[in-house]
């Protein structure tokens, strides 16, 4: 039993591990993701805007496969995790190879190797001392740093450059391992809302995506917000001067812009929207005597705000309705959009300008409405000709606030990425060997030239070739007298050997 | 034999071709000097850009002529076109920064601007540096029409939403131009690569009436109208802008009967494709004679639909079924129904250079080993600059919506692209994928590229409304 357990164990690794999964998980990855571009996604679009683009029954049908939704799905999500464990699975089946090939180079060439390598020279050398110091030099002039290898029967020359090539590719994909483990971590633990702040208001609730409240430990207080535009009225700057409150003190202050969020204990707040609230800040009016006995008098209120205009009079702003509608001698809210404004005042006066004694101590209340309505009420019996000569709406800043604790991971592998993708492409594994070769029939010495590159071959043979009209011109410098002293001197052990062949 | 008679021809049209075009070029110069001197101000950027457009045009008639003869003098004279031709639109380039302050990407006007002037250096550098000479006969019609598309689209500065102020911006559309540049190069050389490989003329027949027929199926699909009208963007010649319904939603007007053309279009330009069907099915090769006939016709139609579209969409008024009254429309509304109308006839011509000039073209064009290298080197350079055009981009969004990855579909459309290379890049260097097979990926590669640049923009919604 476990070693047919152990068999499926092996053969499911292997399927995992396979490039053709691989990409078949790939394909279906690049499917999946161009139809969730392509159907209507319920968390960015309006439900009636669905409503009207599918029918009922199609819809209902989207809805149950989940591709109104693709990206939150519990089976696109399998999938990406599916891809993570192929190329998890993938590097660590190739792995042992490739640290093996990165841990213990290749440095002699066998006679096998050199029969199939490519490109390959053999150039007439004079002796095996003369050859392997042309060589040598010849690389080294080339910026490499060459090797003497010396075995117990065999000698030659090894270079190489930029090994850690082998490995770059596996850089890339922890790089991409690390991105997806930074997304998964938002995912799980990090949180988006939306937090709408009025001009000097503090609140900690943050609005979650699913319509739930969030409540911080701190608190956000919005300062002042703008706009400033540029000269054709178009916006160039939204901002909001901000300040962190915790146990009633202001632990930080920051005026954000666009591009330029307010960073606090690992929760980040984006300016994103700015407009009026449909509040009035204050409303500017001039009111001027009814009897004509007095001079005209500039006044400002917010709404609930009383405001004398003489002793006995006053004047209170009571209601503010940005659109309005008169009908049956009623006044209606039509919207919430700053269309149609009116708004209701009432003038009290202490004392009527035709009080009888009883009335005396009882206050009267004129109502007002601007823009005058005659239906509602007449205007014209206060005792004050009131006019609004300003409207200054209040304004609110729309702020974006997320929490993702997975972005270090995202931003690192990003990073990790160019790193590795640089050395995947840019970064040449170069291999170079020069082996003294005998000719057993003539007794003639060759120099035998190898040499190999991961990537760019033909660039790398133009490399070859240098060095071997390199090695050539060194050879032709090489005088002859010194090379008898050389091959005394450095290897010695091997002029027994070639005496006996 | 078409080799022969051209060597023979060549020293007299040799130098015709440059005379006309030379002659031509100060022709138009002079004018433009005669005019400048009238306005009393040389150096804006519209002269720049008319400079341009001339000197590319020069440049883009000697490739062609080297094109279809091979005479190499062309190319000397041709790419010194090209340089005077990219000195001016650095110019306009430089000039449209100075004014408007930040780096020329914030419009579609100033995405065309840069994209022009990377197209022409890329050519040079192709031409020199790896000696693809005949790629000119390619890139520079396409500049040409981005330098025409520029004249019709609205060109005045305007300020930078606050969205789009930010560094990380100019970082991911530089970054963006480049890897685009770099697919389409790639494009290219996958292409010439097949003619290399000896791939048959008429599957090239089979993609050109392929790509044909997609550009003339959307049109008709998309804005095709009841009874025979054609769907176009209205167009406020005062605001030079398109008018907008409510937010998102543009208005349309529907000029009559240009649907029809545009349908009966549809079916001819359909017919090459159709034929060539037929002679694979039949196996007469009878057939494809009719095909090579049907593209003479299909260019003719294009040619037709192309001017019916021009007359009557240049300007008028014209109703709409949403509002009532009339409204006007331009060319500078659809700017990219017109690059396709134009693409469409250019892409068919560019088959009929095939057909003719195939040996030709052989002799002129690297060994097909060569252009596989290079098509694999130019994606080696394309996919890092996806990456990090990606991972700019991401950086940003954080910045700005608080989110590095929002699936937006432009985003999904951008990470699709990468995979589609990834997936060429491991096809190719674990499982050896060399050859025809490798550059058909490349091929898709690029048609990704396109619909993540056009497509998205135009079909999809998404937070990517600026560019």
């Amino acid at each position: 039993m476990a070693v047919e357990f152990s068999a499926v164990a092996r053969k499911t690794w292997q399927t995992i591990a396979s490039i053709k999964t691989g990409v078949v998980l790939l394909i279906l990855v690049v499917i999946l993701a161009a139809a969730g571009t392509i159907v209507l996604q319920r968390p960015v679009t309006e439900p009636d805007e669905m409503q009207n683009a599918y029918s009922p029954q199609v819809l209902r049908i989207l809805d149950t496969l989940g591709l109104t939704d693709v990206f939150h799905s519990w089976w696109f999500l399998g999938l990406l995790l599916l891809v993570s464990s192929c190329i998890i699975a993938a590097s660590v089946e190739r792995f042992p190879n490739s640290w093996r090939y990165f841990s213990r180079p290749y440095k002699y060439p066998d006679e096998s190797f050199r029969r199939a390598s490519h490109p390959q020279k053999s150039i007439p050398i004079a002796d095996e001392e003369s050859g392997l110091v042309a060589a040598q030099r010849a690389l080294h002039d080339m910026g490499f740093k060459p090797e003497r290898i010396v075995r117990e029967d065999h000698f030659g020359i090894f270079a190489e450059r930029h090994r850690i090539s082998e490995l770059a590719v596996y850089i890339v994909h922890a790089s991409l391992l690390l991105i997806f483990f930074g997304t998964i971590v938002d995912g799980f633990w990090g949180w988006r809302g939306t937090l709408n702040l009025n001009e000097g208001q503090t609140s900690n609730l943050v609005e979650l995506r699913d319509g739930s409240a969030r409540k911080l430990p701190f608190a956000i207080r919005c300062d002042s917000a703008g706009q400033d535009n540029y000269k054709d009225g178009t916006p160039k700057k939204w901002w909001s001067k901000l300040a962190v409150v915790a146990d009633g003190r202001d632990i930080k202050k920051k005026e954000i812009v666009v591009n330029d969020p307010l960073l606090y204990n690992g929760v980040r707040f984006y300016q994103s929207s700015y407009g009026p609230n449909g509040k009035v800040d204050k409303l500017s009016l001039v009111a001027v005597p009814s009897n004509g006995s007095g001079a005209a008098q500039q006044i400002g209120l917010a709404v609930n705000d009383t405001v004398s205009l003489d002793a006995n009079t006053s004047v209170r702003f009571v209601q503010f309705i940005p659109d309005y509608a008169v009908r049956d001698g009623q006044v209606y809210r039509k919207s919430n959009e700053l269309e149609n404004p009116a708004v209701h005042l009432i003038v009290t006066s202490k004392i009527a300008a035709n009080a009888k004694d009883k009335d005396k101590d009882k206050n009267k209340d004129y109502d007002v409405w601007l823009p005058p309505m005659e239906e509602i009420a007449d205007n014209s019996k206060a005792p004050y000709m009131l006019q609004a000569t300003d409207l200054k709406m209040g304004h609110f800043t729309g702020l974006q606030v997320s929490h993702e604790p997975g972005q270090w991971g995202v931003w690192s592998g990003v990073v990790l990425m160019g790193i590795g993708l640089a050395f995947v492409f840019y970064v040449i594994h170069m291999r170079f060997w020069a082996v003294p070769v005998c000719d057993p029939k003539t007794g003639r010495f060759s120099l035998w030239l190898g040499g190999s590159s991961n990537r760019n071959r033909d660039a790398f043979e133009q490399r070859f070739i240098e060095l071997v009209a390199a090695v050539e011109a060194e050879l032709e410098n090489i005088p002859n007298t010194s090379q008898q002293e050389q091959v005394a001197g450095t290897a010695g052990q091997r002029t027994g050997s070639l005496e006996a062949v | 034999m078409a080799r022969a008679k051209v060597e023979q021809q060549q020293p007299a049209s040799g130098m015709t071709l440059i005379v006309m075009v030379g002659l031509a070029i100060a022709f138009l110069l002079f004018m433009a000097f005669l005019n400048v001197v009238k306005q009393g101000n040389l150096l804006n950027e519209s002269n720049l850009l008319f400079a341009a457009l001339i000197f590319y045009s020069g440049a883009g008639a000697l490739y062609l002529g080297f094109g279809v003869t091979g005479t190499e003098s062309y190319v000397k004279f041709a790419s010194f076109a090209t340089w005077l031709g990219l000195a001016a639109n650095t110019a306009a380039v430089a000039h449209r920064w100075y004014e408007a302050g930040h780096p020329p990407f914030a419009s579609v006007y100033e995405m065309l601007l840069s994209f022009v002037w990377t197209l022409a250096l890329l050519t040079l550098v192709a031409e020199k540096k790896y000696g693809v000479k005949v790629i000119g006969t390619v890139t520079m019609p396409v500049a040409i029409v981005g330098v025409v598309l520029m004249q019709l689209l609205r060109t005045d500065v305007h300020p930078l939403v606050p969205a789009l102020q930010s560094t990380w911006l100019h970082v991911h559309v530089t970054l963006a131009m480049l890897a685009y540049a770099a697919c389409a190069l790639s494009f290219a050389l996958a292409m010439m690569f097949l003619i290399q490989d000896n791939m048959k003329t008429e599957t090239f027949l089979t993609f050109t009436s392929a790509g044909t027929l997609a550009i003339y199926a959307s049109v008709v699909l998309t804005r095709f109208e009841k009874w025979g009208g054609l769907n176009l963007a209205a167009w406020n010649p005062e605001n030079k802008a398109e008018v907008f319904l409510s937010k998102g939603v543009r208005l349309f007007v529907t000029i009559p009967d240009l649907g029809w053309v545009m349908a009966l279009a549809l079916l001819i330009v359909a017919s090459p494709l159709l034929f060539c069907g037929l002679a694979r099915w039949k196996r007469n090769s009878s057939f494809l004679t009719i095909a090579n006939r049907a593209v003479f016709l299909s260019i003719l139609i294009q040619v037709m639909a192309l001017v019916m579209f021009l007359i009557r969409a240049r300007e008028g008024r014209y109703p709409s079924l949403d509002a009532d009254g009339l409204f006007p429309t331009s060319l500078a509304a659809s700017p990219f129904i017109l690059s396709a109308l134009v693409g469409g006839i250019f892409l068919s011509l560019l088959y009929l250079l095939l057909l003719w000039r195939r040996k030709d073209l052989e002799a002129l064009l690297p060994s097909a080993v060569q252009l596989d290298r290079i098509t694999y080197k130019t994606i080696c350079l394309a996919f890092p600059l996806l990456t990090l055009m990606i991972a700019a981009g991401a950086y940003w969004a954080n910045q700005t919506w608080g989110s590095y990855w929002s699936w937006d579909p432009k985003e999904t459309w951008a990470a699709i692209t990468w995979l589609v290379y990834a997936g060429y890049l491991h096809m190719r260097i674990t499982r050896g994928w060399r050859g025809r097979r490798a550059a058909y990926f490349a091929i898709l590669g690029f048609a990704v590229v396109m619909f993540t640049f056009f497509g998205v923009t135009y079909l999809l919604p998404g937070l990517h409304a600026y560019a």
